[in-house]
């Protein structure tokens, strides 16, 4: 639905994307990942046409929309901020693209009530001034009002970054029973990893203007291209050189190139299959988090590796316990 | 009575002492010698006379001056609300070439007023203005008298008045969080729709407080009146300055005043609750900053610049022809003829060899900055008590602190003198008259309202989770105060503090009255050497002067707001 | 932060210059008067007594004057020094003035006044801001100049003549007098009125009008034909405007004809290079007299004496009119002043006028003017 075809992006002598190209489907809900500065929320903002690309194209259903200006592209943003109009009441926010576009007054009552009512918004509210609003209600107001246009395209620019953990956890999932309601093609930026695992069909995972890997959250997560990807998404274990020397990983392991393995991948339990390699260590430390304990181990022959353990009420590892670990070579990322 | 002890126990003792002195200086400097002066006016045979009113209704001068003001009051309100925004939109939001030069242009205002500017334009709209003549040779048949009455006197004045929104307005636009524009552009809001829409009403809560003095100004209008309005526009405020000043005409003086000064509180009360129904908190937690504003139509894009220099133009040229003027002579002013044999350096050399040293502006720059620095803190501290408690004291309070706006500056002066020149209690029996306090009250006292009306007005836009969040640190109210409150009010609080300074500055009518013997301010030394009695050349002379205090104000504005903005 | 930190040292800055510049003039008159010190200790005097109790042979002289510009107050000041006073000139409009002093009688800051006019004084003298006091020189003045009960005596004349633009007007063809411009068609629209009644000359035309119609039956002791001269002296004139001066007008035809004042008349022919008409009435012109009087309640009234007698002086006053081609009210001065002055002077007559009663009734006449009279 969505294609960038070679996209630069340039703010005087600053190079903010180098040679884009990404394609994003119909009804898909699409995040853009990275640290902030990477340029994600440069290329959300050339989509909907704040900015001008120094080079290339974007393409919108097979049409070239690189210079259609931003009202006829049909892309409805939300903002970091939600940009609210602190002047208008919540109804006159909402309505304020229909009045644009001049809907009659029949249809954008009709309209906003609607859509009010689908954020969950309840009537009282609609007459209040925006700044009367919980920040979660201001959200569903943000997104009401980018909804009501129906847009082919919603674009979020970070709307939860604002919010408090829980409310960012609830509101998340709004979000994505709102999208799931109404199918609509949605590109998300965040630099919340655990957002964008939850919530995305893919995630395009971008760095210094690069996009580094696109693929499903577990492509991202499982299978990371790049030592960046790895390092960003998720809690890995960088492996000492010393613990694949030192042990039957250095048949299937490159001990010169730099290893990477997942948390949770490093088991204190034997694993199945027969690739399954035993090392042998000490428990270091421990940290409780109540669903599961992170265990810090020393590797015989060298090295630190973390693991974690669902914790199931008694505790079965202290520290001081020699233990054996398991790890599936398979598991291990290398670049 | 309860609640106000429960309060008061609940303030520190500083705070305390604070409340205490404004109190005090309302009583002594605000109410007594004020109301005193009303007392000698109107009981001045120890019974109250109605003559004032009688004489006044009856002269159909007076009453149509009355009219002509308010009118003039009235039409100002728009017109200089209409051209306030547009240049502050020129300046500060839409993307057009120059902008950093034509808003020196507009901030001309800020340097000059009065005599002067009327004279600045009269060189080129009047008779033997530059613009007449090119209009003349145009159209044969075409009046060279055509520049006077109640058009010439709205046109200049509403090109005048200007200062406050070039200074405030931008400030408030500046707040505008970027994103609601980019939102209203998203969906698709026309250049025009979202200026409507959006922006506009952000800076309604401005532009009603701007309002409020506009209308004080027009009603105030003194000198564009006297030079353009001619016989079929004159207005009231030149026939109070007249009557203030001759003893047995002064009950005219303060009654019109006080017609004067109601009218302007029932417009302050209407403006106010207008605000408090307009007042908007901005729910952005993190602003972008305002992006200026392409404008993508070709033709709208060429008419806006063009709108631009040509106001461009009407704001700069009286300026440049008053500095060029200067280097001339009598008879070349009064033509409003160049011609190089004229020009000289007499004018500057005499001005600057008899300013017998430079005492005269070390006094007045004193005076400005003491005095224009003291009425900022005590507006800061009663806004501050405005801000915090609602009640019918700080009601109270607050019209208190107006009443200067119910009487003309030459009747305060006179209500300072007759009050204190006897040993007072309420000032620990001194008497302040012959001291060098006088005049320094007197500024304080008359620049009060004003000063109160922004300062207020940046304090109520402040957000209240500020203070909280400074409150919940640990910081004493004090600290907060100064290191949280201060720093976000003080582009607005400098400004004023600029305005005051440079209004101090040339200040003729009030000095006069109150000035020590051996500290000549400035507006003395102006005006002795360019009385009608002088004998040297006083229109080229008042050029010089007026030159010279275009540069000092200018400077104070330079150091006070230019600086930041280049930052 | 920056600027803030900026704004208050340039505050600092500009304070200590003004500590060091009033720290000068303190050290510059230390022990000459309290009154100087007493200002000039601008922090810590406020509750002191503003005046000097104990008097010193000739101490610093506070005077009061309108008739200080054109570096005709620094020439006082340097003569007053050779001759051994110190004074401090406080110069401001007459009208000003004379509200200051009258404002100021319970508590007077000023010893001596000079250079207003006879209305001014009058009034000072019914505000009892005067005392009385007879300098020798008194009896050098031209009669009928002096205040009779002895409170003010002349120094300088100015008269108020009438001139005209002598392109548009000849000698023949002129006003004759200034009832003449309203009750000529030929003036009408051509002439200045006196509309701007704050100012001392208009106040005196209107004086001098309305001083020919007194009638003690009628408004405000004029009669009714007085006031409808008046009337016709707005209704048929051009107003005065704020910030223009009338010679240009003159001089450039636009109103040919109006007040101009003796003493400055000089300096407008040499401005805008026009020599206007002088038009001496039958009936005499208002003439103008600039006095010196003392402040009732001065602490140093010994040496406000001595210097008014010098001031007075023929001597003093010749010199002074020589220097700024005046017209001394001294007989013996007026010997040394310039020619042409002496030549205006000779053909003028001063027009009798009753300043008590002016000054008794010009405030009303105004009020009445400014109210019902003008359009």
């Amino acid at each position: 639905m969505i294609t960038f075809h070679d996209i630069q992006i340039k703010f005087g002598h600053f190079h903010a994307i180098k040679n884009l190209n990404l394609h994003i489907k119909e009804g898909e809900f699409f995040t853009f990942l990275g640290p902030s500065g990477c340029g994600k929320t440069t290329i959300l903002r050339s989509l909907v046409g704040f900015i001008a690309p120094a080079g290339g194209q974007i393409m919108l259903n097979g049409k070239d929309i690189t210079h259609v200006p931003i009202e006829k592209r049909e892309i409805s943003m939300v903002f970091q901020s939600y940009a609210l109009f602190p002047t208008m009441n919540v109804y006159e926010n909402i309505a304020f693209g229909m009045r644009v576009k001049k809907a009659s007054k029949a249809e954008i009552d009709r309209e906003v009530r609607d859509i009010a009512q689908k954020v969950d918004l309840k009537e009282e509210q609609l007459f209040k001034k925006v700044s009367e609003l919980s920040g979660g209600q201001q959200q569903r107001v943000a997104i009401a009002r980018a909804l009501v246009l129906k847009p082919s395209i919603l674009a979020l620019d970070e709307p939860l970054s604002n919010l408090d953990a829980k409310l960012r956890v609830q509101l998340r999932n709004e979000l994505k029973n709102l999208q799931k309601k109404f199918g609509i093609t949605t590109i998300y930026v965040t630099h919340d990893q655990e957002e964008a695992l939850t919530l995305s069909d893919r995630i395009a995972v971008f760095n210094n203007g690069i996009i580094e890997q696109v693929g499903t959250p577990q492509e991202v997560y499982n299978q990371s291209k790049t030592e960046f990807v790895c390092n960003f998404i998720g809690d890995i274990n960088k492996i000492d050189p010393l613990t694949i020397m030192n042990s039957q990983l250095k048949e299937s392991i490159d001990p010169n190139k730099i290893a990477y393995i997942r948390n949770e991948k490093v088991s204190l339990l034997p694993l199945p299959g027969k690739e399954a390699v035993q090392l042998r260590g000490t428990i270091v430390d421990q940290e409780f988090y109540g669903l599961y304990s992170k265990y810090v181990l020393e590797i015989e022959g060298g090295g630190l590796l973390k693991t974690i353990e669902k914790e199931t009420g008694f505790s079965r590892y202290k520290v001081g316990d020699k233990i054996g670990i398991f790890i599936h070579p398979g598991d291990i990322l290398q670049y | 009575m309860r609640t106000i002890r429960n309060q008061l126990a609940s303030v520190n003792p500083i705070a305390l002492i604070f409340y205490g002195l404004i109190v005090w200086f309302i009583v002594a400097f605000l109410i007594y010698p004020n109301v005193n002066i009303y007392y000698e006016i109107f009981f001045k045979d120890g019974k109250f006379s109605l003559d004032a009113a009688e004489k006044l209704l009856s002269s159909e001068r007076a009453m149509r001056s009355l009219y002509n003001s308010f009118i003039l009051a009235v039409s100002l309100v728009f017109t200089v609300n209409i051209i306030g925004v547009v240049l502050v939109l020129i300046s500060e939001y839409f993307d057009i070439k120059g902008a950093k030069i034509l808003r020196l242009g507009y901030f001309t205002t800020l340097i000059y007023s009065g005599v002067v500017l009327v004279s600045g334009y009269k060189f080129v709209y009047g008779e033997n203005g530059f613009m007449t003549k090119l209009l003349a040779g145009l159209f044969p048949s075409f009046d060279p008298t055509w520049f006077h009455g109640y058009w010439a006197v709205l046109f200049v004045m509403t090109f005048a008045c200007t200062s406050n929104h070039v200074l405030f307005l931008s400030n408030a636009i500046r707040k505008i969080d970027f994103q609601t524009v980019e939102a209203a552009r998203n969906m698709g809001a026309s250049t025009f729709y979202i200026l409507w829409r959006v922006v506009l009403p952000v800076l309604k809560p401005t532009m009603f407080a701007l309002t409020i003095l506009i209308f004080l100004t027009g009603l105030a209008a003194t000198s564009a009146p006297l030079i353009l309005g001619g016989k079929e526009f004159q207005t009231i405020t030149p026939m109070i300055l007249t009557f203030s000043k001759s003893v047995s005409s002064r009950d005219l003086a303060a009654l019109l005043a006080l017609v004067l000064g109601l009218a302007t509180l029932v417009l302050l009360t209407i403006m106010v609750r207008f605000e408090r129904k307009g007042n908007f908190m901005s729910v952005s937690k993190v602003k972008s900053e305002l992006v200026k504003q392409k404008i993508n139509n070709k033709l709208g894009n060429i008419a806006a610049h063009i709108l631009a220099y040509f106001l461009f133009l009407i704001y700069i040229i009286p300026v440049v022809l008053i500095i060029i003027f200067s280097f001339t002579d009598a008879h070349s002013i009064s033509t409003a003829t160049l011609d190089f044999s004229s020009f000289t350096l007499n004018n500057y050399l005499f001005v600057f060899s008899t300013m017998s040293a430079f005492k005269p502006y070390l006094v007045s720059i004193a005076y400005a900055a003491a005095a224009s620095v003291a009425v900022v803190a005590l507006t800061l501290v009663a806004s501050r008590i405005l801000h915090k408690f609602k009640n019918k004291w700080t009601l109270a309070l607050e019209y208190a602190l107006l009443i200067p706006w119910m009487l003309p500056s030459t009747l305060i002066a006179i209500g300072l003198i007759v009050t204190f020149n006897m040993p007072r209690l309420v000032i620990g029996n001194a008497v302040l008259v012959g001291t060098v306090w006088m005049l320094f009250l007197a500024y304080v006292i008359v620049h009060i309202p004003f000063t109160l009306r922004m300062v207020k007005a940046s304090f109520f836009s402040l957000d209240s989770n500020l203070e909280d969040a400074a409150k919940n640190l640990g910081a004493k109210p004090f600290y907060t105060f100064m290191k949280v409150l201060l720093p976000i009010i003080l582009p607005s609080t400098l400004a004023v503090l600029a305005l005051n300074f440079n209004s101090i500055l040339a200040d003729y009518d009030l000095t006069v009255f109150l000035y020590h013997p051996l500290y000549q301010p400035l507006g003395i030394v102006i005006k002795n050497s360019t009385d009608a009695q002088a004998l040297a050349d006083t229109k080229a002379v008042t050029l010089v002067y007026s030159v010279v205090l275009m540069i000092m104000s200018g400077l104070t504005l330079y150091f006070v707001y230019g600086r930041k903005s280049r930052s | 932060m920056n600027m803030k930190k900026s704004v208050i040292s340039a505050l600092i800055l500009i304070l200590c210059l003004v500590v060091t510049a009033c720290g000068n003039s303190n050290g510059g008159n230390a022990g000459q008067s309290t009154a100087g010190s007493n200002g000039s200790g601008a922090t810590d005097q406020a509750t002191s007594e503003p005046k000097a109790t104990e008097p010193v042979k000739n101490e610093k002289l506070i005077v009061y004057t309108n008739a200080n510009s054109d570096g005709r107050g620094e020439w006082l000041i340097e003569k007053a020094k050779s001759a051994g006073f110190e004074i401090e000139l406080v110069g401001a409009g007459g009208a000003d003035l004379t509200n200051r002093l009258i404002a100021e009688k319970n508590n007077p800051i000023a010893d001596v006044v000079f250079g207003l006019n006879n209305m001014l004084y009058e009034n000072l003298k019914k505000e009892e801001v005067l005392i009385q006091y007879t300098p020798k020189w008194a009896g050098e003045v031209e009669a009928g100049l002096n205040d009779p009960e002895g409170y003010y005596h002349g120094l300088v004349k100015q008269a108020i003549l009438i001139g005209y633009n002598p392109d548009t007007f000849t000698v023949e063809t002129a006003p004759k007098d200034w009832t003449d411009l309203y009750k000529n068609e030929a003036f009408k629209g051509k002439y200045e009125a006196p509309t701007l009644l704050g100012q001392n000359t208009p106040r005196l035309i209107v004086a001098g009008i309305l001083t020919r119609h007194l009638d003690p039956n009628g408004d405000l002791g004029v009669s009714e034909e007085g006031w409808n001269e008046i009337k016709q002296l707005y209704d048929n004139g051009v107003g005065a405007v704020e910030g223009e001066d009338f010679y240009a007008n003159l001089a450039s035809g636009k109103t040919p004809i109006g007040p101009v004042v003796s003493g400055t008349l000089g300096k407008k022919e040499e401005q805008y290079k026009v020599k206007a008409g002088i038009v001496s009435p039958e009936i005499g012109v208002p003439m103008i007299v600039e006095h010196a009087a003392i402040i009732k309640g001065t602490k140093k009234q010994e040496t406000a004496e001595r210097f008014v007698e010098w001031m007075g002086t023929a001597e003093v006053q010749g010199e002074f009119a020589a220097q700024f081609n005046a017209m001394p009210a001294n007989t013996k001065a007026a010997e040394q002043a310039n020619e042409a002055v002496k030549q205006l002077y000779s053909t003028l007559k001063a027009q009798a006028l009753d300043w008590g009663l002016i000054a008794n009734n010009i405030d009303q006449w105004v009020e009445k003017i400014e109210l019902q009279i003008m359009q």
